[in-house]
């Protein structure tokens, strides 16, 4: 089902031209700029292939082209993450059942050498961190190539429907959605070469430049040359373990915002968050104004993790919060019926007895995040694990280079925090990038990076910050 | 830490590890050390390939006696589990594909001499070479060289069950322990010197391949082999049995690919740099392995690659090992400079060692592999080096 209403979004405007395509033969109408497995949903279609080796039903989980449970044979080519696959009128959509063959096509490609790209700086990932280190780094005369693997640009800005907090220059009282599109005019009138549904596949040495291959719309070859690369690649939705917790509907909160916030496609009826940070009682909210039901959100720990203000908020709306309670299990057949949950004693053992179960079509997991740092790790930069950070995260320096010359982190690829310190992050590594290219003014990058370095730290200073600094001191490099 | 060894075997990869199996089975105490972990020097790298379909006499006998232990080897192993678990030595073939008169003329000779140890190989029609895999861009082809007995194997389950063995047998097996030195008294080896202290033993084997020559220094002797760069790739998964045999295409960048048992395929060309010690992977390597698969077997194009690697090809001049015993000090041993086939060889070499340690001699051809033939300016015709 598509949302037609919306407190804050109008779908009406972003919806693209009605084209059809076809799943396992049967039309359905979908909309250009819309991905595969999104207008799938909003068709009522779960279930995108069945496993391997024990054939269960998978459905879409991040939505975002990271954990590919949404793989499907789309116009006869195995294997298509259909979740960042923009739909095309007449598109032929299989279910995957198990490994499929390979198509039957003889004819050898023709084989053109890739396109090349060159720049100063490639940067990887257009999402706040990435924007802002390019909008820096073309400001202090450097010039910049950004891809995403993504349709749009904004990361996961482009769902956060919510106002931040903070200073006024970062983006106090402006809704994500709206920063992303401030970021993305300003980068392309700055001249920014933006590459979208491009996937960057590696990162290797060629004397003194660096090449970043990325494979264009699943089939083009296309060459990044530069100097100073950043990998600003965000991060991944973290899964626990739970009875079935692979059942369609089983879903990251990452990925119902997409459906809901992005595509205005309403993600199901009735739904149980797990997890009581900021995102998952965000979540809840934005499930409200969507018009679905939010039966509970379930919380391990003693405390709701999330700011006091989003959380009263829920609370008001009638949304209860459980603390101490976990999932204990989804049921039913190849998509989610109900859900289990029990209050946790304080060994985190459920307590028998307190089983409650919700009849809903979704769980929203909101357990946390872990750092995408695949592309750093293959470049060959020191990684460390980092509880505070939640994961292996790359070892970095005050300018955000890595231990690899020339490669540099932002955002929450070096380690989970926020939008607003993506920012200040992508910024930091922006000037140090324009700097390192030998393209900055010395000392207008080095004020500007203080400064932002300040802010930074002032961000991070209050209580909630606490596991930041932490983890910043445990992978800084002095 | 074991003090007092029969035999110290420097390095832990196939080379070592099947070594300390056959030396064990014999009754001999053995220690194996090994500078970081079980296989990761180059057996974990490697393209999994194991074939008999060499072009000279002493590769194809050692590697029929190889294909009958790799045949055996959950047997030889007495793996308590379900064979699933021990091994996957898959006998799904080789194929080379030919695509010119002389291609063809050199691998039908090379055919007739594999007849003369029993190898069941071939020249067959591209027609043929489709059925054993659908999906070949035949256009080109003019014929294949097929044996159905080679195959291949996963080093990582070999490697496992190699170490488990050793151990179940009284064996010891060192991780992270690096051999700094030879003990030497009166020109005889009497032990090792290790980061973790001095090991005694009566004989020692280098089975270090690419490092082989660090050791060496020590006594002055240096033998011929040079690491090279050579990368392999990994695609995702596709249904099984698509491409059973190892395809191998000289005419294609020297590239070589089959698909594991999990359903992706791994491969590589034989573009190689060197001589160095950086293993880092290069685009070059990805776009040629790319360009090159995709002429093989068009439908390659939508599959994607998911791993890129590199490793050693520990070379000698005519890419055979040096194997044997080394003459200026007693009771030390040699077996490296395996060229890009330790893993196949690794059965029959180190039965072959193990005869030599324990015995002074071998029916293997061992002489073949003389590690004086350069000094004497005996180079071996080059041995078929892909997959």
């Amino acid at each position: 089902m598509r949302l037609q209403e919306h407190p804050v979004l109008d779908f009406s405007k972003k919806r693209g031209k009605k084209v059809t395509i076809y799943f396992e033969g049967k039309p359905i109408d979908a909309y250009e700029g819309e991905p595969i497995a999104e207008a799938l949903h909003a068709a009522g279609i779960r279930v995108m292939n069945y496993t391997p080796t024990t054939g269960r039903a998978r459905g879409i989980f991040c939505a975002i082209g990271k954990c590919s449970s949404c793989l499907m044979k789309v116009n006869g080519i195995p294997n298509v993450r259909t979740c960042i696959t923009l739909v095309e009128d007449g598109m032929q959509v299989e279910r995957q059942r198990g490994l499929e063959p390979l198509p039957r096509d003889y004819k050898p490609p023709k084989w053109k050498d890739a396109e090349r790209v060159n720049a100063d700086i490639i940067i990887i990932g257009g999402g706040p961190a990435g924007l802002m280190a390019a909008i820096k780094a073309v400001e202090h005369g450097a010039s910049v190539a950004l891809m995403d693997e993504n349709p749009m640009l904004g990361g996961q800005l482009v769902k956060q429907t919510h106002k931040f907090f903070g200073k006024r220059e970062q983006f106090a009282g402006v809704r994500g959605v709206k920063i992303a599109e401030i970021l993305e005019k300003e980068a392309r009138e700055k001249g920014v070469n933006i590459y979208l549904e491009t996937s960057a596949i590696g990162i290797f040495q060629d004397g003194e430049e660096r090449i970043v291959t990325a494979i264009r719309e699943n089939k083009k070859l296309v060459e990044f040359r530069g100097r100073a690369i950043l990998v600003a690649t965000g991060a991944m939705e973290k899964m626990i373990p739970f009875e079935n917790n692979d059942l369609p509907g089983v879903y990251g909160a990452g990925a119902i915002q997409t459906l809901m916030n992005t595509y205005g496609i309403q993600p199901g009826k009735k739904v149980l968050i797990v997890g009581a940070g900021n995102v998952g009682v965000i979540l809840a909210y934005q499930l409200l104004q969507a018009g679905v039901d939010v039966v509970a959100v379930v919380e391990a720990m003693p405390k709701v993790g999330a700011y006091f203000v989003h959380a009263a908020k829920i609370r008001r709306l009638g949304v209860p919060i459980y603390t101490r309670h976990t999932i204990l299990r989804a049921e039913g057949k190849e998509k989610v019926e109900r859900a289990v949950i029990a209050q946790l004693d304080d060994s985190w053992n459920p307590i028998p007895g307190t089983e409650k179960t919700y009849d809903v079509d979704i769980v929203a997991l909101s357990v946390g995040l872990r750092p995408s740092i695949e592309l750093l790790h293959q470049a060959g930069a020191q990684a460390l694990y980092v509880r505070e950070l939640s994961g292996y995260v790359v070892q970095h320096d005050e300018r955000m280079e890595t231990t690899v010359r020339g490669i540099f982190v932002a955002g929450d690829s070096s380690g989970i925090e926020e939008a607003t310190t993506a920012m200040l992050e992508g910024k930091l590594a922006g000037l140090a990038m324009a700097l390192y290219v030998g393209k900055a003014d010395v000392k207008n990058a080095m004020d500007e990076m203080e400064q932002v370095r300040k802010d930074l730290d002032e961000f991070r200073s209050g209580p909630f910050g606490e596991r930041a600094r932490i983890g910043e001191k445990k992978v800084m490099i002095k | 830490m074991m003090n007092k060894a029969d035999v110290a075997i420097v390095g832990g990869g196939i080379i070592g590890l099947f070594t300390a199996f056959w030396l064990a089975q014999r009754g001999e105490r053995v220690v194996v050390l090994e500078k970081n972990y079980p296989g990761s020097g180059s057996t974990f790298r490697c393209g999994t390939g194991i074939r008999q379909q060499f072009g000279d006499d002493a590769n194809i006998q050692m590697m029929v006696r190889s294909v009958e232990i790799w045949k055996d080897f959950c047997k030889y192993m007495e793996y308590p589990g379900p064979a699933s678990e021990c091994f996957t030595f898959a006998q799904t073939g080789y194929l080379f594909l030919l695509y010119s008169e002389s291609e063809i003329s050199e691998f039908s000779k090379n055919v007739s001499l594999q007849h003369k140890y029993g190898v069941p190989s071939s020249i067959i029609s591209p027609e043929e070479a489709r059925e054993i895999v659908p999906t070949l861009d035949i256009s080109e082809v003019m014929a294949a060289a097929w044996n159905p007995t080679d195959g291949k194997a996963s080093p990582f389950l070999a490697i496992r069950a190699l170490v488990d063995r050793v151990r179940d047998m009284g064996g010891e097996i060192y991780v992270n322990t690096p051999v700094t030195e030879l003990l030497i008294e009166k020109n005889t080896v009497t032990g090792v010197k290790t980061s973790r202290g001095e090991i005694k033993a009566d004989m020692v084997l280098n089975a270090t391949n690419a490092w082989a020559n660090a050791l060496n220094e020590q006594i002055g002797v240096r033998f011929p082999i040079e690491p090279y760069k050579h990368q392999a790739i990994v695609t995702e998964p596709f249904k099984a049995g698509e491409i059973k045999p190892m395809v191998i295409s000289f005419k294609h960048g020297g590239a070589y690919l089959t698909q594991k048992a999990n359903g992706g395929v791994i491969g590589g060309i034989a573009l190689k740099y060197g001589p160095t010690w950086d293993i880092s992977p290069t685009y070059e390597f990805l776009r040629e392995v790319s360009r090159n698969f995709t002429r093989i077997i068009p439908a390659l194009k939508y599959i994607s690659i998911i791993r890129q690697w590199g490793g050693y090809y520990a070379e000698t001049p005519d890419h055979n090992a040096i194997l044997g015993k080394v003459k200026e000090v007693d009771g030390y041993y040699i077996a490296a400079g395996f060229s890009g086939h330790g893993f196949m060889l690794a059965p029959a070499v180190a039965e072959a060692m193990a005869d030599l340690m324990t015995k002074g001699s071998t029916t293997l051809p061992l002489d073949f592999y003389d590690p004086y033939r350069f000094q004497r300016g005996e180079l071996r015709e080059q041995a078929i080096q892909m997959g």
